[in-house]
């Protein structure tokens, strides 16, 4: 049974081959066109970013100044957190990828300029499809689109930022120690999350 | 009333005379903005904002105090309307701040819808705005006094609605403002109908304050699970870390019994669910000491011990207690487990009424029992004992409403001056103790006014008897002061009446569900005997036919030596009901419950059960009132009552379809189930369980119980579809069987104030918070006084 499978496969590609041979020829003419392009362009300059090995900070990567990359959480004149947490940026979130918890501010402890803060913002970019729907919610002008793109990971639950790692830098001339305090900078956590 | 015509929109509206016109616009689904009137509230004419034309009137007249009359011609839709509108809407938000994304009314404002339907986009004031910190007027209470728009709402539903009278006006004009009755904080009932009924955020609450947003939870109506008179209740639930969190109760659906009424314990009772010292994990006694350990330990080891005992010592050396706060299934479930597993009668629950009295008394009177709608409508109303202010705030809630707008006649015993006078027509005092004399006067025994006549002469007593006795329709509610023969009395005296119906009260959630249910040691469920072969000795295949022990004769059993096991299910009799913990030294004791209470702390196994908020099934309330139990959130680590009595049967090797009927003779139809994960109601299901048909695979599932109690129990045979859409459903006691006497003694109310709620209430914050702030005030008082 097998054998006699293949032979009859073989007698019909020899059939094929001998009908075909013009456009066999043809093919070899498209090839030798479609190369001389690529030998042209060998020689000419390089078009494509050279990211990640390009120079500076963002190794040869450039955009434009609108792209929508991981979100920052912005703070106002005096350090504070913008956010107040409204909730509307969830609410307006069509991928349901924002958790809130909020909670008040007191004057022993304040975060925000307003009545209360987010006490957890957790933005789920395994589910964040970058539409700027919530910057567009903000009351605040608490939340935006910042330039990070570099998110992918192994791990999905990685993917999951909290406030901490959203949260704008703190200006240096409200205390932020560029020295001492890399975290501060960077934005990181300069106040303790309860519950996180 | 004759019937009046008129148009509205060009809409031909007929509607009876003395309707107001807003009120005529909804009936014909023509909406008329409106901040200041409120259904059932005395007009104010306040707001403006349901100005409408009406034809040959000059001017714009407001809806919401206009009568109706014959061929009036209204528009509700015209420019000159809608610019009023718009002008009355700039006007408000003149001084009011752009709060919206931290207040928390956000979502669920009547000043932002209607700012969104009829106002105007900009504000052309460019005045600073009069900025007014916040007060806080008392733990649950706030106000933000920029953001209130005058309506007079809350100062209505305080007055009106609760009589405290707590809030008022001060100044007049553009600076009048809403004052609480003690300066700069309030003391009141904290009820927080104020702040529930404010179309905006000035009154807010304490407990719900900044957490979440309206949208953010899902909203569960079920049933309160603090006093016997079962308002609905709805909860806010939020995913959280550590599961759901149950955020706010409030009365967002006004569908319930209680209309739009809610008590403190209803709205702000439910923190007790995240309290530190909720049990998250079943205990053991090793070396004397309460130990974690795994469900699978506790019940093993909770299964092997009752069977021993059952099988070396017999069903006489086992008692089981039950609860007031647990579900009709599984008071149901739990005494039908006593009673063919453990094989024992002596089972028994907290009585805080005499419903078998009542049973036995209405035997051959059917209908006479009143449900807590029909309060509201009653024509006349009697009550003796008791304080519903304090004990039964819906149930007060209805008397006094009924009185303010249906000009009910009330009729007052007490021993106390109790605040339900100031609505009464007749109020009569009597020496304490004296109310089972009151009934048997009623009743027709003169001389029994001996006893009673302190304060008013016995002809005054003759007389009222003879009015009552002309009340062409009475409700007559008793608390329970009333025991035994004084019940009999009463039925004597309502029967004879050409219309009378009863509310005997008893105190916690599920009281009359434990008592409907067979939690007495000489009653299975519906108040049948035990000791007659009835339905349930057939059903069950065998019960026990010797009555059993009382609570109090089970604690002397214990102190014999020869009660070798307890098990206690959602009670707290140590501290309740002043049990000495030391009887129980020599017996094998189980507790399920919340907290590690004074009789989990003797207990050898210790299993942390949910709360009624977790868990699904019925509760009955006090008049009869049958009402769906949802669950709303759940905890880690606990298990419903339910299931922990089905597991506690299976670690005994019962049969256990024997005990739940459960995935019995359904062909199951699990059809196609859409949009439940969206909110939408799963529309299929609902289908099926209405009509007992969804599949009830799990022995797990209240729904195969509810199926036995409507077959079994008489007057439980209501409305499946009304039941599970989320509408009460009266219970009648008629069909039940004769019930029986009992030794009055063993009736122990819970005397729980408007702030208590026995051991639950011990761990509600929000409750605490309120009882220390009225510490603090009374002791402040009394320096001031020195
Ligand atoms: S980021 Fe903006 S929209 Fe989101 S909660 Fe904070 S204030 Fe509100
Ligand atoms: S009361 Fe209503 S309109 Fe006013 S700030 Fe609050 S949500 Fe906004
Ligand atoms: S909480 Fe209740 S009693 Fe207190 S002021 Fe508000 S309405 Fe009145
Ligand atoms: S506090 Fe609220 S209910 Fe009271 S008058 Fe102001 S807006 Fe109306
Ligand atoms: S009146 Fe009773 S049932 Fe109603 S909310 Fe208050 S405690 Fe709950
Ligand atoms: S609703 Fe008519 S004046 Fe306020």
């Amino acid at each position: 049974m097998v054998s006699a499978g293949i032979g009859w496969a073989l007698a019909t590609s020899v059939v094929r081959y001998t009908s075909c041979k013009m456009s066999f020829l043809k093919g070899i003419a498209a090839i030798a066109k479609g190369m001389s392009i690529t030998f042209r362009e060998m020689f000419q300059p390089t078009q494509v970013e050279n990211y990640p090995d390009g120079p500076g900070p963002l190794r040869g990567a450039k955009f434009q100044e609108r792209y929508r990359g991981v979100h920052v959480l912005q703070r106002d004149e005096n350090g504070l957190e913008k956010c107040v947490a409204c909730f509307l940026c969830a609410a307006a979130c069509p991928a349901n990828c924002i958790y809130i918890e909020a909670a008040e501010n007191t004057s022993a402890h304040r975060v925000s300029g307003a009545e209360r803060y987010a006490r957890v913002y957790n933005i789920d970019y395994n589910r964040c499809i970058f539409c700027a729907y919530c910057v567009e919610a903000c009351p605040t002008d608490a939340i935006t689109h910042g330039h990070g793109f570099e998110i992918a990971a192994f791990n999905a639950t990685n993917l999951i930022f909290r406030k901490e790692q959203l949260l704008a830098a703190k200006p240096g001339h409200l205390g932020a120690n560029a020295v001492f305090n890399q975290v501060e900078v960077a934005g990181g956590a300069a106040l303790p999350v309860p519950g996180s | 009333m004759a019937d009046v015509n008129l148009t509205i929109d060009g809409k031909k509206v007929t509607a009876p005379a003395g309707t107001l016109l807003i009120e005529a616009a909804k009936s014909a689904g023509i909406e008329v903005p409106s901040f200041c009137y409120y259904p059932n509230l005395s007009l104010q004419g306040a707001c403006r904002m349901c100005l409408v034309k009406i034809e040959k009137m000059p001017k714009l007249q407001t809806a919401c105090t206009t009568v109706i009359s014959e061929g009036m011609m209204v528009t509700t839709d015209s420019d000159e309307v809608r610019q009023a509108r718009k002008g009355m809407i700039e006007l408000l938000l003149g001084n009011h701040p752009l709060d919206c994304p931290v207040c928390d009314a956000g979502g669920e404002c009547e000043l932002q819808d209607m700012t969104f339907s009829y106002g105007a986009a900009e504000s052309r004031f460019i005045d600073v705005k009069n900025h007014r910190d916040e007060q806080q007027w008392s733990p649950v209470v706030y106000f933000d006094r920029p953001r209130c728009i005058l309506c007079y709402r809350c100062v209505r539903v305080c007055g009106e609605g609760m009589d405290v009278w707590a809030l008022g006006v001060q100044h007049r004009g553009v600076s009048s403002t809403i004052v609480p009755n003690q300066e700069d904080h309030l003391e009141c009932e904290e009820c927080g109908m104020c702040i529930d009924i404010c179309p905006v955020g000035a009154l807010t609450s304490g407990a719900y304050r900044y957490k979440t947003r309206p949208w953010e939870m899902k909203h569960v109506g079920t049933t309160c699970t603090h006093c016997a008179d079962g308002c609905k209740t709805t909860l806010g639930v939020r995913r959280c870390s550590t599961g759901t969190e149950l955020v706010r109760g409030d009365n967002r659906d006004k569908s319930g019994i209680n209309g739009d009424f809610l008590c403190i314990k209803g709205r702000y009772g439910f923190d007790f669910a995240h309290h530190e010292d909720r049990l998250h994990q079943p205990l053991i006694r090793r070396n004397g000491r309460l130990t974690p350990c795994t469900w699978e330990e506790a019940f093993q080891l909770t299964g092997e011990r009752l069977r021993q005992i059952r099988d070396r010592e017999g069903g006489d050396a086992i008692a089981v207690i039950g609860s007031t706060r647990t579900t009709n299934e599984e008071n149901y479930l739990l005494q039908k487990f006593a009673r063919t597993v453990l094989g024992t009668n002596h089972i028994d629950h907290h009585r805080t009424a005499d419903y078998p009295a009542l049973v036995a008394a209405l035997a051959g009177h059917p209908k006479l029992t009143a449900s807590m709608r029909e309060l509201f409508e009653a024509p006349a109303m009697l009550l003796i004992g008791n304080d519903p202010t304090r004990q039964h705030p819906l149930l007060a809630w209805q008397i006094r409403n009924n009185v303010r707008l249906h000009r009910a006649r009330l009729y007052l015993v007490n021993a106390q001056p109790i605040k339900l006078r100031r609505q009464a027509s007749s109020f009569f005092a009597i020496p304490a103790g004296r109310e089972a004399e009151v009934a048997a006067f009623l009743a027709g025994q003169d001389s029994a006014v001996a006893a009673i006549a302190s304060e008013t002469s016995p002809e005054a007593w003759i007389r009222w008897r003879d009015q009552l006795r002309r009340e062409p329709k009475l409700v007559v509610m008793f608390g329970s002061e009333i025991r035994g023969d004084a019940v009999a009395s009463l039925i004597k005296f309502a029967a004879d009446l050409p219309e009378a119906k009863l509310i005997c009260l008893g105190d916690y959630a599920n009281s009359r569900g434990a008592a409907d249910m067979g939690l007495y040691p000489d009653l299975l469920p519906g108040y049948h005997p035990v000791t007659e072969v009835g339905e349930f000795h057939k059903d069950w295949g065998g019960v026990p036919e010797k009555p059993g022990l009382s609570l109090r004769q089970m604690a002397e059993h214990a102190q014999a030596g020869k009660l070798k096991a307890l098990y206690v299910v959602g009670a707290n009799p140590v501290e309740e009901l002043g049990l000495d913990p030391f009887v129980f030294s020599q017996s094998f004791v189980v507790v399920e419950d919340l907290f590690l209470t004074e009789t989990a702390a003797i207990a050898d196994v210790v299993l942390p059960a949910a709360n009624a908020y977790e868990k699904s099934g019925t509760f009955t309330n006090t008049c009869g009132d049958l009402q769906l139990v949802k669950k709303a959130g759940e905890v880690t680590g606990t298990k419903s009552d339910f299931e922990i009595i089905v597991r506690i049967a299976d670690a005994m090797g019962v049969a256990v379809r024997k005990l739940v009927p459960f995935g019995r003779g359904s062909r199951a139809d699990m059809g196609q189930s859409r949009g439940a994960q969206s909110g939408e109601a799963d529309r299929h299901s609902v289908w099926l369980e209405a009509r007992g048909l969804e599949p009830k695979m799990s022995p797990f599932d209240p729904m195969a119980i509810l199926d036995e109690i409507q077959r079994l129990v008489p007057g439980y045979d209501v409305s499946r579809l009304h039941l599970l859409a989320g509408m009460d459903q009266h219970t009648s006691l008629s069909g039940s069987g004769p019930g029986t006497k009992h030794d009055p003694s063993a009736i122990m109310p819970a005397r729980d104030d408007l702030f208590s709620s026995g051991t639950l209430g011990r761990y509600c914050r929000t409750l605490n918070a309120v009882l220390e702030n009225g510490h603090k005030l009374a002791a402040e008082e009394e320096v001031a006084a020195e």
